[in-house]
């Protein structure tokens, strides 16, 4: 995959359709009311509910039958928390209400990564440079070779075993990201702050520690290795399926890479057409939505980011449309096809690239 | 003989035990294992009044003062600290998913058993209309407790000799609260309490003064009725109470009224002391006109600046030498969100402008259209 210019849209109509998606936009958010609050409180009931339910089970219950429904109980707790919950709070997507305990900049969630150096990485670098190649550290994660313009090192050997660790450690990966390991190696952070950010990562992961690893199974005596294990299975299952989700989100086939330089000077519509050639949504039912913390509406979510997710579905229709006038390419399917493509690219970017071989543009 | 009081309620074992026990819970390593929240919701919903942060309300009785003011008595729960006489609460709802604050005046006697606010019904005014269409006896509120500084010295040797009390329409409340207060201390100097209003149907506390009157000889009552007496002046203030000058005076009410007494005190340098609370908990200034220059303060921080043209409060605060928190730049990622006290800004993304006190803003997107003040 190369750069590629994604549209063929004139500054007028990339202005017009700065426009219309404002538009889109503004009818959602001078509608928002109690139905999304009491969205998002049913959600953390459900969590909470969820969460209760499933520590129960693996603390008090016999027998293996009780114990792959507590581990369920819990990853899906944890999934809800980091997903249709922890993401979405912290996007701002519920400031608005003015309830403390939906504050976006003080909010905090059960995994590994501090919520402080996620509202950075995600929010700040991630969000404003989506899909720019060395802007946005979420591209491969600085760990996966994911398009030709990256150069292809010895390491891109092991790439499929990387990204298989990446998937079952997946809460960890999101947790170290804003370490930055490479700048600090390369000399480009100093030391204190370098020092400082781990520290961070380290007390919220000792946290987590301390608490499923530890508390929890010291609490329930006898019973301590099914609950280890039950908790460390529970971690797993959430970190393969927010793997999986957020992998779709952009790794998928179709989806645009930009050049710094192309980036400079954007407006607006610039910004939102870059958001939506780098964004790629899946389909399913709504209990699929939520479980996925709708990103599997990622374009949606890429161009409303502190949106109340809950209202992707309903505005998913109108952007699809907008695409279909100003012929842009709106990139779904369902979860298996589309993950099916990351793999392919992962696969593809783990050989070395052919000396002297043009290498085929994908078409969009 | 004036009895000394203290004013505020005993400290209950609730209020010794609750701080404890949210700084313990918001540990950050027992935080990470259950949040402060959910404490809270499980303890509001064991019982509406239960709570470690917030004090709750419960709405005893609602009285009808007049066609549009009710008072709403109030049994708060044990976090509640007392109040003195003339301080006001933060009354807070969620309305449509939106929490919004306003300020009341007490009206209660300070150190009585439950609270009272006396709330004017206004035609647009989203928190009096829901308290005076929906709030019955039995719902529970959110206050917060007592503040403010219009208040009545606390040591009985320090009450003047003479006193005035002087209202306007519902400007009555905090210095109702001071004359219940004065009976109750046994004050036994010389108050006149002097009230404006358009016709004896909107006397607030119509009952409660009379029957003050009749039990407190210290009180002189003085109505006056615009309806049939004409418009309040101050030379109607200085034929009510030709010793105004020699008199203490509290006074409460619209603002151009306390301008003109503020005038009167000024242009005949009276000695005595004047003191007046604003009761219009927001002022709504017009928004000056974008590009005029502002002062923004940095409450926390007490650092200030003036803005200079039409550009984000972010690149002004830099531009003065500032730091604040920021991340995108173009108000997605929220990193410079912070809370606005007081002051209009205008949201240049939407071109919304704004003067709600104590509002989330985002500095690279807003513009100060007034004097503001930030919470940073």
């Amino acid at each position: 995959m190369s750069f590629t210019k994604p549209h063929a849209l004139s500054r007028e109509q990339i202005a017009q359709f700065e426009l219309e998606v404002n538009a889109v936009r503004k009818e959602v958010m001078d509608d928002l009311g109690q139905a999304d609050v009491d969205h998002i409180r049913n959600m953390i009931r459900i969590c909470r509910a969820s969460e209760i339910g499933g520590r129960a089970l693996l603390h008090f219950g016999v027998g293996p039958v009780s114990w792959v429904a507590g581990v369920l109980a819990l990853a899906s707790a944890k999934i809800l928390d980091n997903m249709e919950i922890g993401h979405n709070v912290m996007h701002g997507q519920y400031d608005w209400t003015g309830d403390p305990s939906l504050n976006s900049q003080k909010f905090e969630w059960d995994i590994a990564c501090d919520g402080e150096q996620w509202r950075h990485s995600h929010n700040v670098m991630h969000h404003t440079y989506t899909n720019i190649l060395g802007k946005d550290r979420d591209l491969g994660y600085s760990l996966l070779r994911m398009t030709s313009e990256q150069r292809w090192k010895p390491r891109h050997w092991f790439q499929p075993l990387a990204n298989l660790m990446l998937a079952m450690g997946f809460q960890y990966g999101v947790g170290s990201h804003d370490l930055e390991i490479g700048r600090y190696k390369h000399g480009k952070m100093p030391k204190e702050e370098f020092k400082s950010r781990l520290n961070r990562f380290l007390s919220k992961t000792g946290k987590q520690w301390f608490k499923d690893y530890l508390l929890f199974p010291a609490l329930a005596l006898w019973s301590a290795p099914r609950v280890l294990a039950g908790n460390f299975l529970a971690n797993l299952i959430r970190n393969l399926w927010t793997y999986v989700i957020i992998f779709c989100g952009h790794f998928t086939e179709g989806v645009a890479i930009y050049r710094e330089e192309d980036t400079r000077n954007e407006t607006r519509g610039d910004w939102y057409l870059r958001q939506l050639s780098g964004s790629s949504n899946l389909e399913g039912g709504r209990f699929f939505h939520i479980m996925s913390g709708h990103l599997s509406h990622q374009i949606e979510h890429h161009l409303f980011p502190d949106m109340p997710a809950h209202r992707y579905p309903e505005v998913a229709p109108k952007i699809k449309a907008l695409c279909e006038k100003y012929g842009l390419f709106y990139n779904t399917g369902s979860l298996f096809k589309q993950y099916l493509t990351v793999m392919k690219r992962i696969l593809m970017y783990t050989l070395p690239p052919k000396k002297g071989a043009a290498l085929p543009s994908p078409r969009l | 003989m004036i009895a000394k009081t203290t004013h505020a309620a005993p400290t209950t074992w609730a209020q010794t035990l609750t701080p404890h026990l949210k700084a313990a819970l918001q540990h950050p390593w027992v935080e990470s294992i259950v949040r402060l929240s959910a404490v809270e919701d499980t303890l509001a919903a064991l019982h509406p009044m239960l709570s470690l942060t917030e004090i709750r309300a419960r709405v005893v009785r609602v009285v009808s003062e007049t066609p549009s003011t009710k008072t709403f008595v109030l049994q708060p729960n044990a976090l509640w600290t007392g109040a003195q006489a003339g301080q006001f609460v933060r009354v807070r709802l969620e309305l449509n998913g939106r929490q919004v604050e306003r300020v009341y005046s007490l009206s209660s006697r300070p150190g009585s058993r439950r609270l009272a606010i006396t709330v004017k019904r206004q035609a647009d005014g989203l928190v009096s209309r829901h308290l005076h269409d929906m709030v019955r006896p039995g719902d529970v509120l959110t206050i917060s407790q007592a503040h403010g500084d219009f208040l009545l010295p606390l040591e009985a040797d320090e009450l003047p000799e003479k006193i005035l009390l002087l209202s306007a329409g519902s400007g009555i409340t905090p210095v109702m609260a001071m004359l219940r207060d004065l009976q109750a201390r046994h004050y036994a100097g010389d108050v006149v309490f002097m009230h404006v209003c358009q016709n004896p149907d909107e006397l607030i506390f119509a009952d409660a003064l009379r029957g003050i009157a009749k039990a407190f000889p210290a009180l002189t009552l003085v109505l006056h009725f615009t309806q049939t007496e004409g418009r309040f002046s101050v030379q109607t203030l200085l034929a009510a109470v030709p010793d105004t000058a020699l008199r203490s005076t509290w006074m409460c009410g619209p603002g151009a009224l306390m301008a003109a007494v503020q005038q009167l005190w000024d242009d005949q340098a009276f000695t005595a002391p004047l003191y007046s609370e604003r009761f219009v908990a927001v002022p709504l200034l017009p928004a000056s006109r974008p590009g005029t220059p502002s002062v923004v303060t940095f409450v926390a921080s007490g650092k200030t600046f003036t803005t200079s043209g039409t550009a984000p409060l972010l690149v002004q605060a830099e531009a003065a030498g500032l730091a604040p928190k920021h991340g995108c730049r173009m108000g997605i990622c929220r990193s410079c969100q912070c809370t606005k006290k007081s002051g209009t800004t205008e949201n240049l993304q939407t071109g919304e402008v704004s003067s709600a006190p104590n509002e989330l803003i985002r500095l690279c997107i807003s513009a100060a259209r007034s004097d503001i003040a930030l919470d940073l």
